[in-house]
């Protein structure tokens, strides 16, 4: 499950390579009916695509092999826009590997990259015929990523100031021991770290040890269960001090930290992912039933992810106004169960609410899946 | 990426896939393709997956809507339509570079396999004509809700839904392949409410297959012309090509069953269990002869075959086409295996044929040893008649 999504352990730039760009794939297009079978196609610095013959449109195989003594990566791109139509990411020395294409009409070519080598492209083979073609998008680069992590960086940080504003509420309440006022402080709070998108692992032990669930948590489901267990209140001071603590110290820690460029991509669907998988099912509740409520919150922190990331999907994201409206029908649904900060619990939905609600997050998720594939850093040049 | 969206991405879209499938689909047909046991091209006046001899797996799953408008609903049929194409047709998946995840899971291989893919049957439900799409007044009559009878347990979880979908192939990754790729396409429109697996066995060793009981189950099907006029719908209406299915999960005692003998499993069944004859007789296809037989000294008059079918002229008419799956599920809190029948049958009037051979059926001796639990009714809707057509589109608009 984890995929490497840790915060500050260094930004290990993806190494990856290529490229893409502006799909205009907005019709349809069908499976194919026959794959062309292609020859040895080469894969090194000198002779990059040696061996790829021009040939009909339409599907096709091209048979990747490495003549070079180190590991590569090729991509097919259009030359004229930079756009990547396939690529295979590792390709050891002397091994061969088949890459499936769609090609429409038009100037291809390959680009291969050994490792300690800068990228050659070989030279353009023109493919004639109709169709379409499979999708071409043009890579984000590291560079490219620079500014959207930046940018998130900063909203990440303004949600920390609320974070600890709202962990210190809950504190006091617990303090002054009054259960309905560290309850109605409790879900504000939690929501608060939920919007910060500190999906898988994302926050390391510290994340732990404040939203970890289960047997032995500490933190916001520590004080949850005590809240709605009916535990004295004076056994929560300690919970709601650690919680409290943690959250200043996330905040303390958040200017230091280094957010990989690849990470931003994958984040923009692994905050639902595990909405779905650990909430959604109800593993997650400790006794407020705020189910809801955590995915609702997690969906704005998603929100904050695609902000940054909007400018670099605008043109190679032919999908994102589907998104757009689907983020707003899972929001509609989720809010729907909003009574005044008094949310249904999932046992309380009734069977076709809870489809509904199944659906929507399911059918977002469905669209952000492409997101982390389309702004994977890739290196060009 | 294009497909996976395609239920809220508008008419021109799935149009212009419908024309390319339509030429897989004619491919498929051509003569001296005829090799292997192929999948049966997807076009026509019926549904694959009713009259064809069972293949050996299914799985039926009922799906609650949640498509927000009848034009998302609609856009859901063509999705679905789109898929029981692709999926029929087999071969090479969309490539679809850095552009997304892979469009096909891969479980087929690569390239799944031309012509093999399952049988797709989908249908709909009562409650689909509801007040939710502006449907109500356009609910067949002869489409009703499952009705709880007196012998049943029912567990509302297994019970209904507004679609039914079965996958049938020889191939058990065939059929999940299928479900998976066809969730996937239409997830934001419809859930799984309920689903259930099930196999039909081999010949043991030879004839109809067995059940979990150890018995022959479906000898007596309706065969050549009666299949006409006892199973599809044909009054020239929009329903014309389709047919009702009662969907009926059936748990076996298999404990309680495998201790009584084997005398009084025959009696409460009415056939020989190692060969399928009724007791009359002497071979499976042997046909009964209650008339000579008028107080069940043989055939006991009690029994599941002699009550589901009397095989008078008055009861003809209720004949129905069997298709019964066994299934295997698991555990029950007792320790006890959970195990049974995947029934469905086929007929053109529910109410006069299903419901009352079942009601023909109440407190038959076998009841102490099943327990219906779940199910539902279904309208299999007519065949997808060409390119442009789509599932539904008489019925549903």
């Amino acid at each position: 499950m984890a995929r490497g999504l840790a915060y500050g352990k260094g930004a290990t730039i993806a190494a990856i390579l290529l490229v893409t760009t502006l799909a205009t794939a907005l019709a349809a297009r069908q499976p194919l009916s026959r794959v062309a079978a292609g020859a040895r196609v080469t894969v090194a610095s000198a002779g990059c695509g040696r061996g790829w013959a021009p040939r009909a449109s339409g599907p096709q195989e091209l048979r990747l092999y490495n003549s070079g003594g180190q590991p590569a990566e090729a991509a097919v791109i259009v030359p004229a826009t930079g756009a990547v139509v396939g690529e295979i990411d590792a390709l050891g020395p002397d091994a061969t590997r088949v890459l499936r294409l769609d090609l429409g009409p038009g100037a291809y070519a390959l680009r291969c990259h050994l490792e300690g080598d800068d990228p050659v492209v070989g030279a353009p083979v023109r493919v004639r015929g109709s169709g379409r073609g499979g999708p071409e998008v043009v890579p984000v680069t590291s560079n490219d990523l620079y500014g959207p992590v930046r940018a998130y960086q900063k909203i990440v940080a303004k949600r920390l100031d609320t974070l600890v504003a709202k962990t210190g509420a809950l504190r006091t309440a617990v303090r002054d021991g009054d259960r309905g006022a560290a309850r109605d402080a409790w879900l504000p709070a939690h929501m608060a770290y939920e919007r910060l998108g500190g999906a898988y692992g994302a926050f390391g032990d510290l994340g732990d040890a404040m939203n970890g669930t289960g047997p032995g948590a500490t933190g916001f489901h520590r004080v949850e269960h005590g809240l709605w267990h009916d535990e004295a209140m004076t056994g929560l001071r300690g919970p709601a001090d650690d919680l409290d603590r943690d959250a200043r110290k996330l905040r303390g820690q958040w200017s230091d930290q280094r957010i990989d460029p690849l990470d931003l991509g994958l984040r923009a669907h692994e905050i639902m992912e595990d909405a779905e998988r650990g909430v959604l099912t109800g593993q997650s509740d400790d006794g407020s039933g705020t189910d809801l409520a955590t995915v609702s919150a997690d969906l704005d922190g998603t929100r904050d992810v695609l902000s940054v990331l909007r400018p670099l999907l605008r043109t190679r994201d032919p999908g994102l106004n589907d998104l757009d409206a689907w983020l707003d029908r899972t929001d509609t649904v989720l809010r729907s169960h909003d009574h005044g900060g008094h949310w249904t619990s999932l046992d309380d939905l009734s069977p076709m609410d809870r489809q509904r609600v199944n659906g929507a997050v399911a059918g977002l998720l469905e669209r952000l899946a492409p997101i982390a594939e389309i702004c994977a850093p890739r290196r060009v040049s | 990426m294009t497909g996976r969206r395609a239920f809220l991405r508008g008419a021109l879209a799935t149009g212009a896939t419908g024309v390319l499938a339509a030429g897989a689909a004619g491919a498929a047909a051509a003569p001296g393709a005829a090799a292997a046991p192929a999948t049966p091209p997807y076009e026509g006046l019926h549904q694959p997956g009713v009259v064809q001899k069972p293949l050996r797996h299914t799985v039926l799953a009922a799906f609650d809507v949640v498509a927000e408008s009848r034009a998302e609903l609609t856009e859901l049929m063509r999705t679905l339509t789109d898929r029981a194409r692709i999926l029929t047709a087999g071969g090479p998946p969309l490539e679809d570079g850095i552009s997304g995840p892979p469009a096909d899971s891969g479980v087929l291989g690569p390239v799944p396999p031309r012509r093999a893919g399952p049988l797709v049957t989908v249908g709909v439900g009562a409650s689909l004509f509801d007040g939710r799409y502006g449907l109500a007044s356009r609910r067949p009559s002869g489409l009703t809700s499952m009705k709880a009878f007196p012998n049943d347990d029912l567990d509302p979880k297994w019970c209904h839904g507004d679609l039914s979908l079965q996958l049938s192939a020889d191939d058990e990754d065939t059929i999940l392949h299928a479900l998976r790729d066809i969730a996937r396409h239409t997830r934001g429109a419809m859930q799984v409410r309920w689903r259930m697996s099930g196999f039909t066995s081999p010949p043991r060793p030879s004839g109809t297959p067995r059940n979990l009981m150890g018995f022959k189950d479906g000898t007596a099907n309706p065969v050549g012309a009666d299949v006409n006029r006892l199973i599809w719908i044909d009054d020239g209406g929009p329903l014309t090509g389709g047919t009702y299915v009662a969907v009926r999960l059936i748990r076996m005692l298999v404990e309680f069953w495998d201790r009584i003998g084997v005398t009084e499993q025959e009696q409460l069944i009415g056939r020989s269990r190692d060969t399928g004859a009724p007791l009359d007789g002497t071979n499976e296809n042997d046909v009964p002869k209650y008339a000579q037989d008028p107080i069940g000294k043989l055939i006991p008059l009690t029994s599941h075959i002699r009550r589901a079918n009397p095989r008078t002229p008055q009861t003809d008419g209720s004949r129905l086409l069997r298709r019964a799956f066994n299934y295997d599920n698991g555990t029950d809190p007792a320790g006890n295996l959970d195990m049974g029948l995947l029934f469905t049958c086929y007929q053109r009037d529910i109410h006069a044929q299903f419901e009352t051979v079942q009601h023909r059926l109440k407190d038959e001796p076998l009841v102490d040893y099943i327990t219906p639990f779940g199910g539902g009714y279904f309208l299999v809707l007519p065949g997808v008649r060409n390119a442009a057509d789509h599932l539904g589109r008489a019925l549903l608009g």
